[in-house]
């Protein structure tokens, strides 16, 4: 760890506060329990608020919950629609994570390959 | 187990935040001259009891007993981290009075984890709860460094 690397940090969080405000369209989970930061569940959120601030994504809340006891598909993301579909992702990994931003809360295309306990329901 | 110190202190600050705390101060001091290193967590939460303390402090690292209980295997964790090298491990805690939690290490022992990366860390705590106050203040050998969430919000144009 060094200084240099801190610094940063005071600009970067500001970045993400400013997009905070204003009406949701979705509303991400990160799961951030034992379980989950020991899978990676921090570097996840962590590019997902790097890109959802790249893409100026104002429409998204991110927010984090405890163990969700699935924790073999750690790490876990949640995507809540206002007022429609919960989707949960599992084994979501930096590039999961970029998808899921891209493809999910920007173009409202589900990504089916990390989805848990969806594909019954398509079929 | 974590690969990083900070991975351990979203670990236990995630504690913090289940424990309604307004207020979450994270230190980190490393020293070389005294072969040092030093992190606390310290929130105003609500605190554990005599005996919740003592289960959390008692609890060891068995996998079968942590998935009934959230509470004991992050604590656990850094309690081996500390002690594997060489340091020691304290949780200070009572009702209504918040929780504070302290391990440190031998800065040179071969088995210390990095402290990796204290920036995700905060990151993802200040997005986790926009109401909580996080504050870093990071000590190595002279040099300072220090976070507060709060300077954020009243800087910023944008209100929280």
């Amino acid at each position: 760890m060094n200084l240099e690397q801190l610094k940063k940090l005071k600009e970067k969080a500001q970045k993400q506060i400013a997009l905070r405000e204003g009406g949701k369209k979705y509303r991400v989970v990160v799961g951030m329990g034992t379980s989950g930061v020991a899978a990676g569940a921090r570097e996840v959120m962590t590019t997902m608020l790097d890109e959802i601030e790249k893409q100026s994504l104002g429409s998204v809340e991110v927010c984090v919950t405890g163990e969700i006891g699935m924790v073999d598909a750690e790490p876990m993301v949640r995507v809540e629609e206002t007022g429609g579909e919960k989707t949960v992702y599992g084994k979501v990994d930096i590039e999961g994570a970029r998808k899921i931003v891209t493809e999910h809360l920007q173009k409202g295309k589900k990504v089916q390959k990390l989805a848990v306990g969806q594909a019954k329901e398509k079929e | 187990m974590f690969e990083e110190l900070s991975q351990h202190i979203l670990d236990i600050a995630m504690n913090s935040l289940s424990a309604d705390a307004k207020q979450i101060e994270i230190g980190v001091v490393e020293s070389r001259r005294h072969d040092r290193l030093v992190l606390r967590v310290r929130d105003d939460g609500h605190g554990m009891d005599a005996d919740t303390l003592r289960r959390v402090l008692a609890t060891s690292a068995s996998t079968k007993r942590s998935r009934r209980k959230a509470i004991g295997l992050g604590l656990a964790f850094l309690r081996q981290t500390s002690e594997m090298c060489g340091g020691r491990f304290a949780v200070r805690s009572a009702p209504g009075q918040g929780t504070s939690v302290t391990a440190s290490m031998r800065l040179s022992h071969i088995d210390r984890p990095p402290v990796g990366d204290l920036n995700a860390t905060i990151l993802a705590l200040c997005a986790a709860e926009r109401k909580t106050t996080v504050q870093l203040t990071y000590h190595s050998d002279g040099e300072k460094f220090h976070f507060d969430s709060r300077e954020l919000a009243t800087k910023g144009a944008v209100p929280l």
